[in-house]
């Protein structure tokens, strides 16, 4: 698919708070930056048809990381910036440019976006779950279906980390204290 | 030619350019708050990829109703799923070693650290 306006705009937006997020001095006004960039890159998911996706990224990506973010920054001094801007340390771009042009020469491999024969789309697990998933587990979302059902030991794990990363966070903010 | 894959596969070249941004902040930021920001942008940039992949044109939704196809492909939005709420997990455990650090050492600047690592 050709690209479109929209499309071009909400990429631009994302691509902005992005370098905004890594450049600014001052620690709020970058972690606002990334609140944006969450926002903009839950609408992307939405360009793309993925609501499901889109929905957990604004209220996941947008709402609880800036929570933690501002919890964080609320715990913490960090020393007043007497600039906007950091100063960019070209050392360094120049060894993620090396890093962004190998992935980018990369990319003519991959297949055009919205391609119906790209391997993802047509590929035989994708077919078979929006062909049965159905009339196998009788919810009409797929996403829901396969999240829940086909793969629900996938899902199982992920209770398992965010379990795991409830009792390391509370393990690590936990004062010892020594009557 | 180059013009050509401009137009027909951009999101990928965003991924590669959000992976630069968030490899860039985690390497060069000096607070360690920005640090973690740069990996959440590194790790969006992964789940663009993974999104853009499933993408078809035309494509509905993949929630099944009578006539409403063809589907984007559902599988890459599942893990992407997952993918979110483990980065949030991620996120919590990396600021709370954050908020521990600055009560031990009084700073998150990542050289005062190191300087006061090795006095």
């Amino acid at each position: 698919m050709p690209i479109t306006l929209v499309e071009a705009a909400l990429l631009t937006f994302v691509l902005g708070c992005a370098l905004g997020a890594a450049l600014l001095e001052d620690t709020l006004a970058a972690v606002m930056a990334f609140a944006a960039y969450s926002l903009g890159v839950s609408v992307l998911w939405l360009v793309l048809q993925a609501p499901d996706v889109g929905l957990t990224e604004a209220a996941v990506g947008a709402g609880i990381m800036t929570v933690l973010f501002l919890l964080a920054l609320s715990n913490t001094v960090s020393p007043d910036a007497d600039r906007l801007f950091e100063p960019i340390r070209w050392r360094t771009v120049a060894l993620v440019g090396g890093f962004v042009l190998l992935i980018g020469a990369t990319v003519p491999a991959l297949p055009a976006i919205g391609d119906p024969n790209s391997p993802v789309v047509a590929g035989e697990v994708s077919q078979y779950y929006l062909a049965n998933a159905y009339a196998e587990t009788e919810v009409r979302n797929a996403v829901t279906a396969v999240l829940a059902a086909y793969r629900g030991f996938d899902t199982l794990g992920e209770g398992v980390v965010v379990f795991s990363a409830v009792v390391v966070t509370l393990s690590v903010l936990r004062r010892e204290v020594v009557a | 030619m180059t013009l050509d894959l401009l137009t027909t596969h951009y999101n990928y070249y965003a991924v590669a350019l959000l992976l630069g941004i968030g490899l860039y902040t985690v390497i060069e930021s000096p607070n360690l708050v920005k640090k973690v920001i740069g990996m959440n942008v590194f790790q969006t940039g992964i789940f663009l990829f993974f999104i853009t992949l499933a993408f078809r044109n035309g494509g509905n939704p993949p929630v099944i109703t009578e006539g409403a196809g063809p589907y984007v492909s559902p599988l890459p939005h599942v893990l992407i799923l997952t993918a979110i709420v483990v980065g949030v997990s991620l996120t919590a455990v990396a600021l709370a070693l954050v908020v521990r650090v600055y009560s031990e050492y009084g700073t998150l600047d990542e050289d005062t650290l190191e300087q006061l690592y090795h006095d």
